[in-house]
């Protein structure tokens, strides 16, 4: 017989693997990921229990593995995202209006927060330059800045990055390349372009 | 971003001060598991071990929110938890409506296997005092040091020692009859 001290050392016993999820997820400290499908193919979404933390199509994160070592914040791969939810984005990405979508921008910096948070005013139909964004957050100098910012959004196609061009006109650079970002604009009837 | 394997109590402290979701991830990875055991012997049912560990930490989050830098640098992380474990175990066992231990429903077929004598444990450790019990548990379950049981009980160290070194004899004579029978 091991003794007793052995004994209750073998009563250790692991908790249910969902366990350390729903702790997670449910104190707002990690995100769940699912698939909506969209007109560039399934795009990766992740949320918290305040909104959208981040958006990539599966052409640039093939697998769920190389989101997940992309993605900002602790995140666990969900079977479906809730339907109501899910159909917000597809009317969002479908009109181009993501207004009524959350999005939660926590540990980004705060100018990161304050570009993207201006960019998203921007509506469908309209572009912007990067100088208009650097205006808007008092800072004139800061278009450069506003650029980086933009290069690093989490949360493309839904805050509209792509609407904020050159000030020649020009479209500029995109993350997924300077033809969907033209691809995009065609689509929301940017037609000078 | 992933959740890490389990880390040490400073890699803890460090991530809870500059990435608290990240901190707080590390810290359920690490001391969640521990808990529920803890919990598991201490309620007796499952269900109420696996929502003792959930909200052990839920309002661990939110007492993070309001402690400073130097305060979370301070933590002594297990004694701290078990401190909020203990209350909520506290809290169902004054619950009305309780099942005595050892007469709970055994877990379903999806569950995690329990070892065989689970509830036969369960019975032994329902005849210790509850300081006793819970010091045992702490110690030779969760593998809390006395120190941290001191901590996370608010008894001294040297009544812990009395408490483990009492209950684990009245197990042994609980073992010892059983056996003998």
């Amino acid at each position: 017989m091991n003794n007793i001290e052995d004994r209750l050392a073998g009563l250790t016993e692991r908790p249910p693997q969902s366990l350390e999820r729903s702790t997670v997820v449910g104190a707002g400290a990690g995100d769940l990921v699912a698939t909506v499908d969209s007109r560039f193919g399934p795009l990766w979404i992740a949320w918290s229990s305040i909104g959208i933390t981040g958006l990539t199509p599966s052409f640039a994160s093939p697998t769920v593995e190389s989101f997940l070592d992309h993605h900002r914040r602790v995140s666990y791969e969900a079977s479906s995202m809730p339907r109501s939810l899910e159909t917000e984005i597809e009317e969002a990405l479908a009109s181009g209006d993501a207004e009524s979508i959350a999005f939660d921008l926590r540990g980004l910096s705060d100018f990161q927060q304050s570009v993207l948070e201006s960019c998203a005013t921007i509506p469908p139909g309209s572009v912007r330059p990067y100088g208009w964004i650097a205006n808007e957050l008092h800072k004139p100098g800061a278009t450069r800045a506003v650029g980086t910012a933009l290069a690093k959004n989490p949360i493309p196609l839904l805050i509209p990055c792509h609407r904020v061009v050159k000030s020649d006109g020009s479209v500029g650079n995109y993350a997924f390349g300077a033809e969907m970002k033209r691809d995009l604009l065609i689509h929301e009837g940017v037609i000078a372009l | 971003m992933k959740a890490r394997d389990a880390s040490n109590d400073a890699e803890i402290h460090t991530a809870l001060v500059t990435d608290r979701d990240l901190g707080f991830t590390m810290l359920v990875r690490r001391y969640q598991p521990g808990i529920y055991s803890g919990a598991r012997r201490l309620t007796h049912r499952h269900e109420d071990a696996e929502e003792v560990a959930q909200d052990t930490f839920l309002r661990a989050y939110r007492a993070l929110d309001t402690y400073d830098d130097q305060r979370i640098k301070d933590l002594k992380i297990q004694g701290w938890l078990w401190t909020i474990a203990l209350n909520l175990c506290r809290d169902r066992a004054t619950r009305p409506n309780r099942e005595m231990p050892g007469l709970a429903e055994p877990p379903d077929s999806t569950s995690d296997a329990m070892p065989i004598d689970s509830e036969s444990w369960n019975r032994r450790l329902a005849r210790l005092s509850d300081d006793q019990r819970t010091a045992v548990v702490l110690r030779h379950v969760a593998d809390l040091t006395i120190r941290d049981i001191s901590a996370a009980t608010g008894r001294p160290e040297g009544t812990v020692k009395t408490d483990i070194s009492r209950g684990l004899e009245r197990l042994r004579e609980a073992v010892k009859r059983e056996e003998i029978l």
